[in-house]
């Protein structure tokens, strides 16, 4: 059997292991209730700004009138799907690094993995037949959110009186979106991964995701000491998190939406441009993608942990 | 040609050395018993000639193909239940087999053939965390089956069973024997292997101590057993005298001597010529545990 044969018959058992998995349905769960919650948040917000609970009798000054319309555009078509893909990409991305531990974790945990690998050899077929499966999971599940997003907003944005326009160019730029979410993912889901094989664990993936976006994001701070000097603005902008804000606020930026109006620290000026955050992404993924292979392809593969 | 073979197969963990220049034979359509104490080294090697663990030396050959090197083509027909059974527990006893078949590219009609096989039909759509052991172990054996292997590799496979089970799973190996499979059977049961096995091979240490057929094995461990009529300890101390006595022992008043069978006759003179009367001379048939727990406890 040639080894695209494998990685096809591959893709096919990690799929219906994948969508068989309660772990990956409660994770949307999770994310869906999060997404309601904040959608919920936001109309209550412009709700009580503008009074809408009372006619405009009674009226709060919550946020400047900027930010009020900004969130008005976050619960209308199609600002919400700009709104969505950065949550996506915000909580979200957490999200899909613990299933991205899971994932590559448990073939260790239960020792199913000796199994796998009795039926189909080779190493890098398994590992690849695994990123794609989950590339196409978090592509499923990017789409209920859309989805779900825009039905929510449908709902609030008339109890509000928002316009809802959508036109053909908005639906023609959401695979890019889509495509831009999965790619801020792919870092931070491969790290997830390697660091599971490396570990042999579940725990240990989790752990290795969660902590490198931890000091991702710690380091992505350092953004604004890039503004002293460009050769520090240059090795600031090396880092991932400098990287990955740029692809998102581009995916907000798509659909009409300012995020630095919202998040004060943001300064798009500061930021890589566009073919710059791609390159230095697809660096990152490919380390930890060749570190996740090169772990499984050496390792001496034993019983359940 | 044989269905497995091991070249100087060694690996070493550190400083430990967990199998030691291992050479064996496994011919096709053979029933193998692979034995030894715990840690001698016998899943390791059963890891390397599935692939899943690299030889720090050596070659391991399955099925004509080298493991190393062309490992799909060595394992496309080889079945293989390691240790104990692993299984997604979310998923049922079917979508476990399923995975797998979709895994090595199996046609999934084979999925319910083996679980027929092995008679969990009626469970096959509850989830594996529901299972019986003895279930996850037939499902195991199952899973073994899926590419219709014409080499079977079981370690254990009755480990954690009640009498019950066991007897299931020897009755299923038998079968599968029958069929004409290879089968490398790894067990403490050694009443089991002694019926099963045509050869075992002893492992202890990493290093192959015997191997050969049972019934030669078994040979190599026969004595001569006699009684005599009073006090043995003028008996046991002439038969301690002769070159070719490597041993005599006392059993429950029954003289155990550790000689060829063929010298019963010369040891029947001998004990007459000393005015000695023997009641009861004949061979001495050890079991494949006594000639296990000596090789394993001597060499």
């Amino acid at each position: 059997m040639d080894t695209r044969k494998m990685f096809t018959n591959l893709l096919a058992a990690e799929w219906l292991k994948i969508s068989r998995r309660p772990m990956a349905l409660l994770l949307l769960g999770i994310f869906l209730f999060l997404t309601f919650l904040q959608q919920t948040l936001w109309f209550l917000v412009v709700a009580l700004q503008e009074g809408t609970f009372s006619g405009g009798q009674v009226t709060f000054n919550l946020l400047s009138p900027a930010a009020i319309e900004q969130i008005k555009r976050q619960l209308s078509l199609p600002g919400v799907f700009g709104a969505m893909l950065s949550a996506i990409n915000g909580t979200g991305g957490i999200l899909a690094i613990i299933l991205t531990a899971g994932i590559f974790g448990s073939d260790f945990n239960w020792g199913t993995l000796r199994i796998l690998l009795t039926r189909a050899p080779h190493r890098g077929a398994y590992l690849l037949a695994k990123l794609v499966a989950l590339q196409l999971a978090l592509l499923v599940a990017t789409v209920i959110t859309l989805v779900i997003g825009a039905m929510l907003a449908l709902l609030f944005g008339t109890l509000l009186g928002l316009p809802q326009q959508i036109g053909i160019i908005d639906l023609l730029l959401l695979p890019i979106g889509i495509l831009r979410a999965l790619i801020v993912m792919l870092p931070y889901t491969l790290i997830a991964g390697a660091s599971a094989i490396v570990g042999r664990s579940v725990i240990a993936g989790v752990g290795g995701g969660l902590i490198f976006l931890a000091f991702d994001v710690s380091a992505g701070s350092l953004n604004t000491i890039g503004a002293v000097d460009p050769t520090i603005r240059a090795l600031v902008n090396l880092l991932l998190q400098p990287n990955i804000n740029r692809l998102v606020v581009e995916n907000s930026r798509m659909f009409g939406l300012d995020q630095s109006v919202l998040t004060a620290a943001l300064d798009l000026s500061l930021l890589p441009p566009q073919w710059q955050a791609l390159i230095v992404i697809a660096v990152y993924s490919a380390i930890f993608g060749y570190s996740a292979y090169r772990t499984l392809n050496r390792q001496d593969i034993g019983g359940a942990n | 040609m044989n269905a497995i073979e091991t070249i100087d197969l060694t690996k070493r963990y550190g400083k430990r050395l967990a199998v030691d220049h291992l050479n064996l034979t496994v011919s096709k359509g053979e029933v193998f018993g692979f034995l030894g104490p715990n840690g001698a080294g016998k899943t390791t090697t059963i890891a390397m000639l599935l692939g899943l663990v690299r030889p720090t030396k050596g070659q391991a050959i399955v099925l004509g193909h080298d493991v190393q090197r062309e490992p799909a083509l060595a394992l496309r027909r080889v079945g293989a239940m390691i240790e104990a059974p692993a299984f997604y527990p979310y998923l049922s006893g079917a979508d476990n087999l399923r995975v797998l078949a979709r895994a090595g590219g199996i046609p999934a009609a084979r999925v319910k053939e083996v679980l027929e096989t092995v008679e969990l039909n009626d469970r096959a759509r509850d989830k594996v965390a529901t299972y019986s052991q003895g279930m996850k172990q037939r499902l195991a054996i199952a899973a073994a089956l899926l590419p219709d292997p014409e080499l079977i590799m079981l370690d254990e496979p009755t480990n954690g069973l009640d009498p019950a089970g066991t007897v299931e799973i020897r009755n299923l190996i038998r079968s599968l024997a029958a069929g004409g499979r290879t089968i490398l059977l790894c067990s403490h049961l050694l009443h089991e292997v002694e019926q099963l096995c045509n050869r075992v091979a002893i492992l202890k240490e990493g290093k192959l101590i015997a191997a050969g057929e049972v019934a030669t094995l078994l040979r190599r461990g026969q004595g001569v057993r006699l009684r005599v009529q009073g006090n043995p300890e003028p008996a046991v101390h002439l038969l301690r005298t002769l070159p070719w006595v490597s041993g005599v022992t006392v059993q429950e008043e029954a003289i155990i001597i550790d000689a060829p069978v063929e010298r019963a006759a010369e040891i029947n003179a001998l004990l007459i010529r000393a005015d000695i009367v023997v009641a009861e001379i004949g061979a001495n048939h050890s079991s494949l545990e006594e000639f296990f727990l000596t090789v394993t406890k001597t060499e």
